[in-house]
């Protein structure tokens, strides 16, 4: 069976997510909830809770919907009205309250009117199978599962799938794979038990990174630096996770946990009602949402923003301060433990308690360790998982502290018996299962992955900023490698080298090329830092030549003899966005933001964003008569930095093709785009280069009073005039008119000269500095 | 013996010609430093100089300091001339009034400083370390130390030091061992031993105010544990007079090369007592705000020895009577003619000339910018100016003072033997030039510091002071075709220093023994392009005041435009070597074994 229609019961924040996020995939998704009282007494939309929940995820940011457009498949709808439409639903997700005799009255709704062969599925977050299915039929509990997403179930990767004893295989392989593919998600498998893995072991986490920073007399400042860049347990650190995630919802998750965990559970042990968290919740300081957290952002008397901090001991918020501990900066996890100053003790104190609770924890909670890593990793950000981290300290060494100590060594760390939990063996990565034997990780069909292909293999050609790699079938893979993937000289020459090495692409080796990375971000553009350096030194012809070879190297991948294929996930901004526009074709993550946002930074798009946003714009065949509105929606969307949020926008932006594809699992993103390289390949003829015809000085003044009305609106800066009027003349063509045939060459000469006028202005150059100096967009 | 007349025609076409230090007046508080009050200061100055300093210079460097149980005499004559020094308030001039200064520009006081260390080096350093000290104490000390020390400074009743160098550590301080202990009083209690000390220990004056580093035991390791104390040679009495003498004891003075009259001292701090200066462990901060302004000082050193040291070549060139001119006789009045005939002993005074006066034009503008970088109103300009200035210095340190030497003992060459005998006075100059490529970071320090701290500096700011304004002027020089001559070889030049900028910035960023190879190299070209860049601006002025009629200066402006041409001919090709140098690498400096050497 495959799922082609699904309903959510619950339009709470994880129902209409969920239900947000199966429209984003293309699939029609009912969306019910219940008729309020007040309804009921005076009449009115009986509908109101589902569609209120629709209209609220229109306005929240970041969207749970990928398009607006997507909106329009969800149905809403409510549970006395509606049940007979999930008559032909394939997939019944169930995000009602944590209540079993909600649930269970629930159910026997449902099983009154969904079809046979549809599945059910709890997004419960607490409550064991076996309690969810007393009182349910047997064909309800062949059908049900446990399909636990979260929050928000857009952008969280994890999803955690339970089954019960009596959940039919293939109906739990069904769900399991719409998940996988088809939303894109994490699949990991889970046994039923309390808060199943990322919960469980996330919540112990913080727990006792929270206790012990106050046992400890660390700062919040201090607990962070170590929980966070040493350990990534995530990035934010601990307590900066807790404003983030919602101090209310601790006790929360803390007391669901309580209620289910086995009596000895070491949870138990360390377990606290924090007098603090439970005074600022009251207070409404409940972390980013609320007022404030244990981090907060306040005005100074001059207006300035500041970033304070709460006291641990005494409550009271202060100017939050970088914390100087020598081991925030230890190279590794065992410099970390090893530092001897209050931070190494913490990490160590931490992570034995941590470590040693999710060491014992396999196989109760999962089959084999590879599930807890990777829901670590997906379900809290983690960078490791816990497992990886007890390998980065040495089974052998964290046993020996622990007996040292007089703790106990956990279960998987004796099974370990001082191997590690992961080893290379050749190309393969093996892990050390339950039984002591080492067995290979194992990805699902379909699923490519770079660093696979890494640990096995020597790169064809590499550089200090790129690397070539064969990815098989005849299609080489360019991984950028530079530091945040910025774009420059050697990135260039790498592009250059794969086309020598490929050629015609019928001759040798390979026929395709395609441009992949597994980075965060896919490329947020070029090297700013070198840039500027140039420009303090007023080093222009370098600068020129800097923007023309990049122009040059894009043109010749756009009119290679074979085909090339992008496949960006995160960010692809200004360069980064340049080359999608010119590759053969896209592959997209769904979760790609694009766009070209160089004039964030005082400049136009130099690499032939200009250009081809141009040619794009006015082949565009459902656009209006004329090349003005044509021109006017390029103008618009580079000169206001607008970014696609995701690869449906960036459709709508024309940034992406009707025929560029979407991929919704980053993992899968590689498969795809070789498949579709291929696809190209098979009988590729390199595009005909258009003639350009552009209305010159007429156009360029259209543009210029524009923006000369934004800036006495108070909607553009000063220096937004200058940089949006230099736009405006290339998109425009310069001193051309509409009989004459422009070349895109023409057109770069267009970007190059205004490019370089700019970076001569004291308003790009610091806008430039501001960047690199605070990460975000000067408005001057 | 040697001649010094202070060079007040060409000091005054820098300041009013060149620099428009008119426009200083539109600072607020530098309303009255009009051209003619600044005019009738540098008279005083070079009365100063020319009759008190001067006179005592050689005399003092053949007496020398004289010490004995930790009591130390200046020479002949020191005392007296300090004396007249306090009675005109030269202490004072460029500093805050309201410790008593007179507020004038500190670009005066760049003017004071090179008179100065022409007239007499050694002299000029007794206040010279005070001065350092006064800005540091008024930067970071408490308002109690500032009104309870400074005024006594400032009018030179009592002096200063600064007392960094210990035994076993110079350059790398983070070593040091002086500790200091907080007493109850909230005053602190200093042991150690510092060497090195210049001032340290003299006659000059009642109280001698030490600026002592040492480390609190609570503190960091290595140089982010350091703190700064002011420890007073007596501590004042409730009448702030000298009052109980101090642990602080001048153990021996320093038997040296040159700046024989002042006296260097090895310093014994013995459970003294003294004060905090600006916040615990922030000592090196508090140090950097005095030895920036020292590094420019010692900068002005180099130029000022350069100067004297030359005017006595200019005389003795014309005087001495030595064979013939290849070109044919040019005295035949007389028994032979003046050497300075000679081509070869026209480049040696040539440059002289060239170097001097660039330079002079280049560190009294740097001066202007530590005005702006107090006075000015716009923030903007105020961080504009401080990264030029914080640029410029280790160029002016290394630069000025590599060449003061050159200059010192090319103009000694000028008197042949007679120059390597001590009654001619030339030997001094050469000794007393030499400390100040050693003291202050020694220049190859200086290097590090402009490649490895000021060029990466927010990805280059601080080269975009100088090179944009630099661009934007030969730019528009380019369009005056009598210009040409000097604008193409100083444009090329600029365009070599570019160059080997974004080599050194990315050889640098991979591999740091690279910009350590290159750095003096870069460091070379960076101040001839400079003073090359200053050339021009003077030829400009010069050319535009020639066209408006002279006023009886023709042969001052046809001698500047020149003593230009020469520079750009003679010397900036030195760019081109420095540049190739410097293009080849650090391999070929670093390829021998240890063992090899």
């Amino acid at each position: 069976m495959t799922i082609k229609k699904a309903a959510v019961i619950g339009s709470g924040v994880m129902g209409s997510g969920i239900a947000a996020h199966i429209a984003n995939a293309g699939i029609p998704v009912y969306l019910l909830d219940i008729v309020p009282q007040a309804v009921k007494d005076n009449g009115g939309d009986r509908s109101v809770v589902a569609k209120t929940a629709i209209d609220k995820m229109l306005k929240t940011d970041p969207a749970p919907f990928m398009h607006k457009k997507a909106a329009s498949l969800v149905t809403p709808g409510n549970i006395e009205d509606d049940l007979e439409k999930l008559a032909d639903v394939d997939w019944i997700v169930e995000a009602v309250l944590e209540n079993p005799k909600v649930k269970h009255d629930l159910y026997q709704k449902l099983e009154a009117v969904r079809k046979d062969g549809s599945i059910v599925s709890s997004n419960t977050s607490t409550i064991p199978l076996n309690i969810l299915l007393e009182g349910q039929s047997e064909r309800f509990a062949t059908d049900f599962c446990i399909t636990h997403f979260f929050n928000p179930p857009r952008y969280m990767r994890l999803l955690e799938v339970v089954k019960g004893p009596k959940t039919r295989q293939d109906a739990f392989d069904t769900v399991s794979a719409f998940c996988d593919r088809v939303l894109g998600k994490g699949v990991v498998e889970c046994k039923d038990t309390p808060g199943f893995i990322a919960n469980r072991i996330g919540t112990y986490f913080m727990a006792v990174a929270v206790n012990e920073a106050i046992d400890g007399g660390l700062t919040v400042e201090e607990a962070d630096a170590i929980t966070g860049r040493p350990m990534g347990i995530p990035k934010t650190g601990t307590f900066g996770l807790i404003d983030l995630v919602g101090l209310d919802l601790m006790p929360l998750i803390s007391k669901s946990l309580l209620s289910t965990l086995p009596a000895d559970d070491d949870y138990r042990r360390i377990h606290r009602d924090n007098a603090l968290a439970n005074k600022m919740i009251a207070d409404g300081y409940t972390g980013r949402k609320g007022k404030g957290g244990f981090y907060r952002q306040t005005k100074a008397a001059d207006g300035r923003r500041v970033k304070e901090a709460i006291d641990l001991k005494t409550g009271v918020y202060r100017t939050s301060e970088k914390a100087t501990l020598a081991s925030a900066s230890a190279k590794n996890l065992k410099a970390l433990v090893e530092t001897a100053d209050a931070g190494g003790a913490y990490a160590w104190r931490v992570l034995s308690q941590a470590l040693s609770y999710a060491a014992d924890l396999v196989p109760q909670i999962a089959e084999q360790i590879t599930a807890v890593d990777e829901a670590m990793r997906l379900g809290y950000n983690w960078k490791s998982g816990p497992f990886e981290l007890i390998d980065q300290l040495g089974t052998g060494w964290f046993a020996e502290k622990l007996a040292a100590e007089g703790k106990a060594v956990p279960h998987m760390v004796k099974v370990a018996a001082g191997r590690p939990f992961y080893k290379v063996e050749g190309s393969k990565l093996l892990f050390l299962g339950t039984d002591g034997n080492y067995a290979e990780v194992k990805r699902p069909d379909g699923v490519l992955l770079l660093t696979d292909i890494k640990r096995g293999s020597k790169p064809v050609a590499k550089n200090g900023s790129a690397s070539l790699w064969d990815i098989g079938d005849g299609v080489l893979c360019l991984e950028f490698t530079s530091k945040m993937n910025a774009l420059d000289q050697d990135i260039m020459g790498m592009i250059r080298k794969a086309m020598g090495i490929i050629g015609d692409g019928k001759s040798g080796a390979y026929k395709a090329l395609v441009i992949h990375n597994e980075a965060q971000n896919f490329s947020v553009g070029a090297n700013l830092g070198l840039a500027l350096f140039a420009i303090n030194i007023g080093l222009w012809p370098q600068i020129e030549a800097t923007i023309a070879e990049g122009q040059n190297t894009y043109k010749a991948l756009k009119y290679a003899p074979f085909p090339t294929v992008a496949a960006p996930s995160g960010m692809a901004l200004g360069g980064g966005c340049e080359i999608l526009l010119h590759s053969s074709a896209v592959q997209a993550h769904a979760e790609t933001y694009s766009g070209l946002v160089e004039v964030g930074v005082g400049v136009l798009p130099g690499w032939g964003g200009c250009k081809e946003m141009v040619i794009r714009h006015l082949a565009n065949k459902r656009r209006p008569g004329g090349p003005m509105p044509a021109l006017s929606q390029a103008f618009e969307a580079i000169s206001t930095a607008k970014v696609a949020k995701s690869a449906f926008e960036a459709r709508d932006m024309l940034i992406l093709r009707p025929t560029d594809g979407i991929t919704f699992n980053k993992d899968r993103l590689l498969a795809d785009a070789k498949a579709k390289a291929l696809e190209l390949a098979a009988n590729y003829t390199p595009p005909q280069e258009p003639e350009i015809r552009l209305p010159g000085p007429t156009a360029a003044a259209a543009f210029s009073m524009a923006v000369d009305g934004f800036a006495q609106q108070g909607k553009a800066t000063p220096h937004d005039v200058v940089v949006s009027k230099a736009i405006g003349f290339v998109l425009s063509g310069g001193n051309t008119d509409i009989t004459q045939v422009m070349t895109e060459d023409d057109l770069l000469t267009l970007e190059r000269e205004g490019f370089l006028a700019l970076t001569k202005t004291n308003g790009t150059i610091n806008r430039i500095e501001h960047m690199l100096e605070t990460g975000k967009p000067l408005r001057n | 013996m040697p001649m010094y007349k202070a060079p007040l025609e060409d000091i005054n076409f820098v300041l009013n010609d060149v620099l428009n230090a008119q426009s200083l007046t539109q600072l607020p508080g530098f309303e009255d430093a009009t051209p003619d009050l600044i005019q009738s200061v540098l008279e005083e100055a070079a009365k100063l100089c020319e009759n008190v300093l001067q006179p005592i210079n050689r005399s003092g460097h053949e007496e020398g300091c004289h010490y004995e149980n930790g009591v130390v005499r200046t020479p002949k004559g020191f005392k007296e001339a300090y004396d007249l020094y306090k009675e005109g308030g030269w202490q004072g001039m460029a500093f805050d009034p309201e410790y008593g200064g007179q507020g004038l520009p500190h670009t005066i006081g760049f003017v004071l400083e090179e008179l100065m260390c022409s007239s007499n080096m050694a002299f000029a350093m007794y206040p010279g370390l005070t001065h350092g000290a006064m800005n540091a104490i008024r930067a970071h000390a408490s308002d109690e130390l500032k009104a309870q020390y400074l005024p006594k400074m400032v009018s030179s009743e009592w002096s200063g030091t600064m007392c960094l160098t210990e035994p076993h550590c110079g350059t790398d301080l983070g070593l040091m061992k002086t500790k200091a202990v907080p007493s109850d009083d909230g005053s602190y209690r200093i042991t150690g031993t510092k060497i090195f000390i210049s001032a340290g220990e003299h006659d000059l004056t009642s109280n001698i105010i030490h600026l002592v580093l040492a480390k609190l035991p609570d503190g960091p390791p290595g140089i982010k544990g350091v703190s700064l104390f002011l420890v007073p040679k007596f501590l004042p009495n409730e009448n702030n007079e000298p009052g109980v003498r101090n642990g602080v004891m001048c153990g021996s003075i320093e038997h040296k090369m040159g700046i024989m009259a002042n006296a260097t001292c090895v310093m014994n701090f013995d459970d003294a007592k003294g004060w905090l200066v600006g916040e615990p462990h922030k000592g090196m901060r508090a140090m950097f705000t005095m030895m920036n302004a020292a590094r420019l000082g010692v900068g002005m050193q180099g130029l000022g020895v350069a100067s004297v040291a030359y005017q006595n070549a200019v005389v003795y060139a014309k005087d001495r009577l030595q064979g013939r001119a290849l070109s044919g006789t040019k005295a035949p009045d007389k028994a032979a003619d003046p050497i300075i005939v000679h081509p070869d002993v026209r480049k040696n005074l040539m440059q002289g000339k060239a170097f001097i006066e660039g330079a002079r034009a280049l560190g009294y503008w740097v001066g202007m910018m530590i005005d702006l970088v107090e006075k000015h109103p716009d923030p903007v300009a105020r961080q504009e100016a401080d990264d030029f200035v914080a640029l410029l210095t280790p160029v002016i340190k290394a630069y000025f003072t590599d060449m003061g030497y050159e200059i010192a003992t090319n103009s000694q060459q000028m008197y042949g033997g007679h120059g390597y005998i001590r009654e001619w006075g030339m030997e001094q100059f050469v000794r007393d030039a030499r400390i100040a490529m050693i003291y202050e970071g020694a220049n190859g320090i200086q290097a590090l510091d402009l490649v490895g701290r000021k060029m990466p500096q927010n990805l280059g700011r601080l080269l975009r002071r100088f090179f944009h304004p630099m661009q934007a002027e030969l730019e528009q020089s380019q369009e005056d075709p009598t210009l040409l001559e000097f604008v193409i070889p100083v444009a090329k030049a600029f365009g070599k220093l570019q160059q080997a900028t974004a080599v050194v910035a990315q050889k640098g960023m991979a591999r740091p023994d690279e910009a350590g190879a290159a750095s003096t190299d870069y460091l070379r070209i960076f101040g001839l392009v400079s003073v090359g860049w200053m050339w021009l601006k003077m030829v400009k002025v010069a050319q535009a005041k020639l066209a408006e009629g002279a006023d009886g200066k023709e042969a001052f402006y046809d001698a500047k435009i020149k003593t230009a041409r020469f520079f750009v001919e003679k010397m900036l090709p030195e760019v081109d070597f420095r540049f190739k140098s410097l293009m080849s690498g650090a391999k070929s400096m670093m390829d021998l074994d240890v063992e090899q050497f």
